[in-house]
């Protein structure tokens, strides 16, 4: 998202003006509904963390301080954290199973991925999977390395590497968007 | 330095940071390395473009109406609080006029108690005043209106000729009063004074001013065999009379 537009949204949270919602629903919804289904597997439970996120964004907005992170960063704090929290309200034995069955994970995010994600799931298969693993395990466990090492039977240095190789190409990724981005807003 | 801010980024500290999983503790160091270290920034901030750009690749469209429907609840929320915003500031306003006005009838109250017991202690003293004065006017009836009372003329001597006055004198009631009816004119400094000699005491019975005018009748102590004395005296009256000052006497 651009710069300006995440300032604009900023403003408008700061004005408590509705149509902030509205806008992060359209440029954010997509990706928010996929975190949240991403911790707790089941569309109908991801659908009202979507819901219960969105009421806390419009709620908390005045404690986004945009000095300290970028918007996205926080949207995303707010929809895990809600997303865990209803995972861990709802039944334990589900949330082992999410928990231990890692590479479901993969499987599972591809096929609910809908035809106008094509792009984006070929992005994600640019990414090995045993990359993925690691960097699914940091961005949407929210483990530390040496947990993922515990979790997932990988020694500690591999996990680094493996994690640092991701994140690599990653960046790869998201710094072509990123180019391809300010090359358009330079044009407009 | 350098070594401080690997062993930094060596730790999950950012990536915990990140995802807002850190303790508040923690929370303050992150941020003190972000705002102290350009490297602790710059990786920060990749991690964040990394964040969002693992989490878009797993990016699934939300069921259709779920925008309509998250709006819609924000918006009842939202009237919601507007709604009791609005009743807190009436409920508080209301609260502050009552406030207000208990304290105004508060004061009034206290205020109104006050005049109360004023008045009341004015009644009180009238009442006495009044049934003192019934008391001493039933007396002077009694006196002068019984067979047994007997009446005493009272004439001073070559120092005030002019000076008459009448006791009435029971001895049944053992009431005595005294009328002076015309007092001769004394100098400024001076005044006139009563005693009554009771039981071989003098008693100091007051100045006597305008009786004359007035008609005014005076009670006298009662005593057998008592004698009354009018005295010239220094103005505001004496202790004790000045024998050589006696205008006039009476034996009742």
């Amino acid at each position: 998202m651009s710069a300006l537009l995440e300032q604009h949204i900023v403003e408008l949270l700061r004005e408590r003006n509705e149509k902030a919602i509205s806008l992060l629903y359209d440029h954010y919804g997509d990706t928010l509904f996929g975190v949240a289904y991403k911790v707790v597997r089941d569309e109908e439970l991801a659908q009202d963390i979507l819901q219960e996120s969105f009421v806390k964004i419009w709620r908390k907005s005045d404690t986004y301080d945009s000095s300290k992170a970028k918007l996205f960063t926080w949207l995303f704090r707010i929809t895990r954290n809600t997303a865990i929290d209803k995972l861990r309200s709802s039944n334990t034995k589900m949330e082992k199973e999410i928990q231990m069955d890692v590479s479901d994970v993969y499987n599972l995010g591809i096929e609910s991925i809908k035809p106008e994600f094509l792009d984006v799931r070929e992005n994600l298969e640019k990414i090995e999977q045993k990359y993925q693993i690691v960097l699914d395990a940091l961005f949407f466990q929210g483990m530390t390395q040496q947990e993922a090492s515990d979790e997932l039977e990988i020694p500690l240095g591999t996990i680094k590497s493996r994690l640092k190789i991701g994140l690599r190409e990653l960046r790869k990724i998201y710094g072509s968007t990123r180019a391809l981005l300010a090359l358009i807003i330079s044009i407009l | 330095m350098k070594e401080k801010i690997r062993i930094f980024l060596d730790t999950d500290l950012l990536e915990k940071y990140l995802l807002g999983t850190t303790s508040q503790e923690e929370t303050l160091q992150v941020e003190r390395y972000i705002a102290m270290y350009p490297e602790v920034r710059k990786t920060f901030d990749e991690l964040q473009g990394n964040l969002e750009a693992f989490a878009k690749m797993h990016a699934l469209t939300p069921p259709e109406g779920l925008k309509a429907k998250i709006l819609a609840v924000i918006r009842a929320q939202d009237s919601g609080r507007r709604r009791f915003r609005r009743y807190a500031i009436a409920a508080s306003i209301a609260a502050f006029i009552f406030a207000g006005s208990s304290y105004f009838f508060y004061n009034q109250n206290q205020n109104l108690q006050q005049k109360n017991v004023i008045v009341n202690n004015k009644i009180k003293n009238l009442e006495a005043d009044m049934r003192e004065q019934l008391e001493d006017v039933r007396n002077q009836f009694i006196v002068l209106n019984n067979p047994n009372t007997r009446k005493y003329y009272m004439k001073g001597n070559e120092r005030a000729q002019e000076l008459k006055a009448i006791a009435y004198v029971n001895p049944v009631k053992k009431l005595s009063y005294i009328n002076v009816q015309n007092l001769p004119q004394l100098p400024e400094d001076q005044c006139y004074q009563m005693w009554a000699e009771v039981n071989g005491e003098m008693v100091d019975m007051g100045i006597i001013g305008d009786f004359g005018k007035n008609d005014k009748l005076f009670a006298l102590p009662y005593s057998d065999h008592a004698m009354g004395y009018i005295t010239i005296e220094p103005k505001g009256g004496n202790t004790a009379p000045t024998v050589e000052n006696i205008v006039a006497n009476l034996k009742y």
